[in-house]
């Protein structure tokens, strides 16, 4: 009896806990302290719940402490990074993953696989309107300008590798974090999880918590770069989209973005497959699952087990600051592309641009257009940029798919 | 491009390297993306040339409203008049299929309705029967 209890009692967490030594119980404390802030975030402030809650919880789920090779483990990180648990030390042994692995390696598959961010691009291809961007078609530049971040930090990235000795970011490393500047979630995990798997934690993180705040980020950096003038401007209402153009446009941009760029064309392709399925009006029950029931499952499936890649020693360390940091340089100089570039058309078209758009082209839909609603409706309370943003915000999405698609095609 | 290996690994990377190499792919990378964003705008340009007819080819660019046909004498208490007016300006801009930016609105007023109830319920049914 005393035996079956001892033998109980050295397979709970508690010895789990202690069976590195106290530096890893301390790490593992404080992972589940992290794990607890992004909770707090995604509960009572409401930074992307839908995703960051998923995200913190897998966190919390992958930290907690096991006994080694205890089959309660849900996920095996070395499977998926370390060279010793692969097929020729390069491919994911999928095979493994599917006979040792724990509900959430089996999961993670969807990412590692490429399988989750184009579905997730299906459900919002299904939410998108592509109208105000049909019926303004120079503004699909700002959405290209609002990619400057992306590169901008890709510089930065290589920089800071080659000034701060403990941290070895290569191009791949270098890559992932620019892309954070997209301002778009799938897009991002999708080119970590291929260029540089370790950082996906920290990399999701920094870029769903940057979203949340982009009605922060933004406004000083809109005002600092436009004139009041400027801001005030009230544009030309937006011509009316006939259904014709709205059903011919994503199968246009998927040859076009396919012609140009192979990368990008599960991201763009199933985004055009989503939105074809929505304007088309012939499936609408198609339509309607992949934009509610299928895209929560997934959201579901992505969160948790992005959140349960972030370890402690991945997690822990001065890179995770470098990619926060990083992450917030990129958001900055997205926008400050867009706005640049919105100041010129502001001049070329002698006043008849509201710059402020510019700052919607990065993704993050629809919140970058609210922003600019919200910024010039203070300067000019009966201007409604809305519709005006929207045309940049969507070509956002697909700027940054296509930027995503320029790093894998160089780097992958 | 070739890579050099410090670059593929991060050890080791020489700040001049860093500058030089980032510096190129960053141009190379914008390049890219803004081609293919303009080669979308030529399209959505050409999209507005082969679909798009102007609507205000036909009709006058400024129509003057002095009255509208439908509703006429007796001017009522002014409560909501506001999104009233705003409504009917909208209703009107439909209707003329314009916009409310080229409408000048003179004046509302409000009429009453003198038809016999048979002739009101008779109107109601064959509406409905329509839908």
């Amino acid at each position: 009896m005393l035996e079956s209890f001892s033998s109980f009692f050295s397979s709970t967490g508690v010895v789990a806990l202690f069976q590195d030594g106290a530096i890893d119980a301390i790490k593992i404390i404080i992972m589940l302290a992290v794990a607890c802030v992004l909770l707090y975030l995604a509960i009572v402030k409401q930074f992307e719940p839908l995703l960051l809650l998923p995200i913190a919880f897998g966190m919390l789920l992958t930290n907690l402490p096991m006994i080694k090779d205890s089959s309660a483990i849900m996920m095996h990180t070395e499977f998926f990074t370390d060279p010793a648990y692969m097929v020729h030390g390069m491919h994911v042994d999928v095979g493994r993953v599917c006979r040792e692995g724990g509900l959430l390696d089996i999961l993670y598959l969807g990412v590692k696989l490429g399988i989750y961010p184009p579905l997730i691009f299906l459900g919002i291809g299904c939410m998108t309107d592509f109208g105000p961007l049909i019926a303004n078609p120079k503004s699909i530049l700002l959405g290209a300008a609002a990619q400057f971040g992306v590169f901008f930090t890709f510089i930065g990235a290589l920089v800071i590798s080659a000034l701060v000795p403990s941290i070895a970011w290569g191009i791949k490393e270098a890559a992932s974090i620019g892309i954070i500047g997209g301002a778009d979630g799938p897009t991002a995990i999708y080119v970590t999880k291929s260029l540089a798997p370790s950082l996906l934690p920290a990399i999701a993180v920094a870029a769903y918590s940057y979203m949340a705040l982009i009605p922060i980020i933004q406004p000083p950096f809109m005002k600092m770069f436009t004139t009041k003038k400027s801001r005030s401007v009230v544009m030309e209402q937006l011509r009316t989209v006939s259904k014709t153009e709205k059903i011919i446009f994503p199968i246009v941009v998927t040859i076009v973005v396919a012609l140009v760029i192979p990368d990008a064309v599960s991201l763009v392709g199933c985004l055009m497959l989503g939105n074809l399925m929505k304007e088309s009006g012939v499936c609408d029950r198609l339509a309607k699952t992949a934009q509610n029931e299928l895209m929560n499952i997934i959201t579901i499936f992505l969160g948790l087990t992005v959140g349960a890649t972030a370890t402690a020693d991945s997690f822990l360390s001065v890179q995770t600051l470098g990619i926060v940091a990083l992450g917030l340089v990129a958001f900055i100089f997205s926008t400050i592309g867009g706005l640049l570039l919105g100041n010129l058309m502001y001049v070329l078209t002698k006043g008849k641009v509201n710059p402020l758009i510019g700052s919607a082209g990065v993704s993050a839909v629809p919140m970058a257009a609210r922003v600019s609603q919200m910024v010039g409706q203070k300067e000019n309370p009966s201007n409604f940029l809305l519709m005006h943003a929207m045309g940049p915000n969507v070509a956002g999405v697909i700027g940054s798919a296509v930027a995503a698609g320029v790093f894998l095609s160089m780097f992958g | 491009m070739n890579v050099s290996e410090a670059l593929q690994t991060g050890q080791g990377v020489q700040l001049s390297e860093a500058l030089s190499f980032g510096g190129l792919t960053a141009v190379t990378g914008l390049s890219i993306v803004f081609g293919v964003l303009v080669v979308l705008m030529i399209v959505l340009y050409l999209f507005k040339l082969i679909f798009y007819k102007d609507s205000k080819k036909t009709a006058k660019p400024v129509e003057e409203v002095k009255e509208t046909p439908v509703v006429e004498t007796k001017a009522e208490d002014d409560v909501d008049d506001d999104e009233l007016i705003a409504i009917l300006t909208a209703a009107v801009a439909a209707s003329l299929n314009t916009s409310t930016y080229n409408l000048n609105i003179k004046s509302y007023r409000r009429i009453n309705d003198v038809r016999p109830a048979w002739n009101k319920q008779g109107l109601r049914e064959t509406i409905e029967s329509r839908f």
